[in-house]
C-alpha cells in the first residue's frame, strides 16, 4: 500500500509541477507583446528519493520557480551597440542641417544662408565689371549690392549655425535631465532586486530594468559592473559614476563661457561626455566639434575678405577724390573707406599681430552705403583709372584664406563637410544593422532552447561567412569594371 | 556576351551592394547565399565584356557604388565583432554545461553565473 500510496504521490508531484510550468508558459504567452519583457523558464528541483524495500526510487522533480531566459553578455553588448548607433544617428541629424545650410538646392526654401560659394564669386565678378567704366554707378551699385548679398549669406548662415548650437544644447538638458530620471529608477529597482534575487528570480523587476538600461544606452555611453545579489552599478563611459546599486548621482548643467556644460559631482564632464556616445555625445559631438569647426571656416573666410577688401579700398581713390583714412577715435578699426565693417577681432589682432577670427562671420556686414566711396582709381591715377577695381577682383585668385583662394576655400571646406556627412551615415548605417544583428540574438536567446540558440548562432556565422564572399567578390568585380573603364593608349 | 544581361547587371550594381548590406543587417543566409552566385556570374560576364561602351558604364556603376561598398565593409566589420560576442558567450554557456554535468545538476539549460542573470 505504500508502495501505491508512494506512486500516487509521485503522480500528483508530476502533475503539480507539470501544472506550475503551464503557469510560466502561460504567462510567457501572455506577456508575449509586452515591451521588455524576458520568456521565463520552469526551474526543477529533484526531489529527494524514496526508499522502498532497501531499493531507491526516484521522486520526480518540484517547480521551484522561474527564471528569465536573459544574457547580460549579450544585453550589455547590444546596449553598446545602441549607445554608438544613437550617438551617430543625433550627430549625423546635425550634420545634415549643417550641410543643408551650406550648399543648398537651387530654388530650395532652406536655403536661408544662400549660396555663398556664388556669392563670392559674384562680388569679385563685380569689381571685374567696373573694370570696364570706373565711373559708372550702376556698376559702382553692383558692387555694393553683390557685397550685401555675400556679407548677409555669411551672416545668415553663422547666426543659423549658432541657433543649431543653441538647440543642441537644450536638447542636451533635456537628456540630461531624462537620464536622471533613469538612473534614479534603475538604483530603485536594484534595491528591489536585491532584496529579491537571493531566494527568487527577479525576472519582471530585470526586466524593467533591462528597458531603463536600454533607453539609458540611447541618451547616453554607459558602462555596467554587476555586484552582489545581482545589483549593477552603472558609470559613464569614462568612468564617472551615475549609479551605485540603491543611490544615483545627477547630472546638472551650468553655463561655462556662454556654453551649457554638464556636471556630475561638482566636476565637468562635458567632453568625456561627446565622445561617449548615446544622443548626449552625438548632441555634444556636434555642439562642440562639428558646429564650431563650420564657424570657423565660416569665420575665417568672413575675416580675410573683409579685411582684404577693406585695406585695398583705403588704398585707392574713390569716385570724389578721397584715399581711406582712419576713423577718429574709432575702437574697431575702422577706416573712412571700409566696405565691410571690420571683424570683431581685428583691432586685437592689428594690435597683438594675432589671426583670431572668431565672430567675424556673424558679424559681417556691409557699412558703406554711398558706391562713390569704392575706391577703384590708384593714388594718383586720377579717378577715372581703374587700376585699384583690377587689384580688388585679384583677390579672388588670391591665396588669402589658409593659403587659398576665397572661392576654394569655401569649396574644399564643403567638400569635406560632405565628406564627413558621408563617413557619419555610413557608420550609423552600420551600426544600425548591428543592433538589428543583435536584437534578434537576443530575442532568439530570450525565448528558445540551447538547441535553437545553436540554431541562432549558425545563422549569425553562415550569414557572415556569405557577406564575406559577397564582400570579396563584389570587391574583384569592382576592380575589375573600374580597370575595364580605364583608357589605354597604344603605341 | 549578351549586352542586355550586362546592362541589367551594370544598372544594379549599386543596388546590389546594397542589398547584400540589408540582408547581413537581417543575418538573411539564404539571401546572401543567392548573392555569393550572382556576383561570382557577374565575375564572369565581366571578364568578358568588350563592348568599349558597357566598359565605360561598368566603371561608372562601380565608382557609384563605392560608398555603398565602404557602408558593406562596415557592416561586415560590426558582424565580425558580434560573431566574436556571440561565439564567446557560447564557449561559457558550454563551459558552464560540462561543469554542471560533473556535478550532476538538473537544470540543464539554466541562465550562467556571470554570462546570465545570476539569480541562481
Amino acid at each position: 500500500m505504500g508502495t501505491i500510496n508512494s506512486a500516487m504521490s509521485l503522480i500528483g508531484g508530476a502533475l503539480d509541477a507539470d501544472q506550475d510550468a503551464l503557469s510560466v508558459v502561460a504567462n510567457n504567452v501572455a506577456n508575449a507583446n509586452t515591451a521588455g519583457y524576458t520568456d521565463e523558464k520552469p526551474d526543477w528541483q529533484e526531489n529527494a528519493p524514496i526508499t522502498v524495500g532497501g531499493i531507491q526510487i526516484g521522486d520526480g522533480v518540484t517547480e521551484t520557480g522561474a527564471t528569465s531566459q536573459r544574457d547580460r553578455v549579450l544585453e550589455e553588448r547590444l546596449d553598446q551597440q545602441q549607445q554608438i548607433a544613437a550617438a551617430s544617428s543625433a550627430r549625423l541629424a546635425s550634420l545634415n542641417n549643417i550641410q543643408a545650410l551650406l550648399t543648398p538646392d537651387s530654388g530650395s526654401s532652406s536655403a536661408t544662408a544662400g549660396d555663398i560659394g556664388s556669392d563670392i564669386t559674384n562680388f569679385f565678378d563685380a569689381f571685374s565689371s567696373l573694370e570696364s567704366d570706373p565711373t559708372d554707378n550702376a556698376l559702382r551699385e553692383q558692387v555694393l549690392s553683390s557685397a550685401s548679398t555675400l556679407a548677409g549669406d555669411i551672416s545668415s548662415a553663422a547666426n543659423s549655425l549658432n541657433g543649431q548650437s543653441a538647440a543642441l544644447s537644450q536638447n542636451a538638458t533635456g537628456i540630461a535631465s531624462q537620464v536622471n530620471s533613469l538612473t534614479g529608477a534603475i538604483a530603485q529597482l536594484n534595491l528591489e532586486i536585491e532584496s529579491t534575487s537571493p531566494d527568487a528570480d527577479a525576472g519582471t523587476l530585470e526586466d524593467e530594468r533591462q528597458q531603463d538600461l536600454s533607453q539609458l544606452s540611447q541618451l547616453i555611453g554607459i558602462n555596467q559592473v554587476a555586484t552582489e545579489n545581482n545589483g549593477l552599478s552603472i558609470t559613464t563611459t569614462s568612468g564617472q559614476l551615475l549609479v551605485s546599486e540603491g543611490e544615483s548621482f545627477q547630472l546638472t548643467t551650468g553655463t561655462v563661457d556662454g556654453a551649457t556644460d554638464f556636471f556630475l559631482g561638482g566636476t565637468d564632464i562635458t567632453s568625456q561626455l561627446a565622445s561617449g556616445g548615446g544622443q548626449l555625445g552625438g548632441y555634444l559631438t556636434a555642439r562642440d566639434q562639428d558646429i564650431p569647426s563650420a564657424l570657423n571656416s565660416l569665420n575665417q573666410i568672413a575675416y580675410y575678405i573683409s579685411t582684404q577688401v577693406n585695406t585695398d579700398n583705403n588704398a585707392g581713390v574713390d569716385a570724389e577724390g578721397n584715399t581711406g583714412a582712419p576713423v577718429a577715435g574709432s575702437i574697431t578699426g575702422a577706416w573712412t573707406l571700409d566696405i565691410f565693417s571690420p571683424p570683431p577681432t581685428y583691432a586685437a589682432n592689428l594690435a597683438s599681430d594675432g589671426t583670431d577670427t572668431s565672430g567675424a562671420a556673424a558679424a559681417m556686414t556691409v557699412v558703406m552705403t554711398d558706391p562713390n566711396q569704392i575706391a577703384a582709381a590708384s593714388a594718383g591715377n586720377g579717378t577715372g583709372d581703374n587700376s585699384n577695381a583690377v587689384t580688388m577682383a585679384g583677390i579672388a585668385n588670391q591665396a588669402i584664406v589658409d593659403e587659398q583662394t576665397p572661392v576654394n576655400f569655401y569649396s574644399n571646406f564643403v567638400s569635406t563637410l560632405g565628406s564627413m556627412v558621408s563617413e557619419v551615415q555610413a557608420e550609423n548605417t552600420a551600426q544600425n544593422a548591428s543592433v538589428t544583428q543583435l536584437q534578434t540574438q537576443n530575442n532568439a536567446l530570450s525565448s528558445v532552447n540551447l538547441n535553437d540558440e545553436a540554431a541562432a548562432m549558425s545563422t549569425l556565422e553562415t550569414s557572415y561567412q556569405a557577406a564575406s564572399q559577397v564582400f570579396t567578390l563584389l570587391n574583384t568585380l569592382m576592380a575589375s569594371a573600374l580597370n575595364l573603364g580605364e583608357e589605354t593608349t597604344v603605341s | 556576351m549578351d549586352n542586355r544581361t550586362t546592362k541589367a547587371a551594370t544598372i544594379e550594381l549599386k543596388a546590389l551592394v546594397a542589398e547584400a548590406s540589408q540582408a547581413l543587417a537581417a543575418l538573411d543566409a539564404p539571401r546572401l547565399e543567392e548573392l555569393v552566385h550572382s556576383c561570382e556570374a557577374l565575375n564572369r560576364e565581366l571578364a568578358q565584356e568588350n563592348n568599349r561602351e558597357q566598359r565605360k558604364q561598368l566603371a561608372r556603376q562601380a565608382r557609384e557604388a563605392g560608398s555603398d561598398m565602404a557602408v558593406f565593409g562596415r557592416v561586415l566589420e560590426a558582424t565580425r565583432a558580434n560573431l566574436q560576442v556571440m561565439n564567446r558567450l557560447r564557449e561559457m554557456r558550454l563551459g558552464r554545461l560540462e561543469y554542471k554535468a560533473q556535478g550532476g545538476a538538473a537544470d540543464w539549460a539554466g541562465p550562467l553565473p556571470g554570462s546570465g542573470d545570476g539569480n541562481h
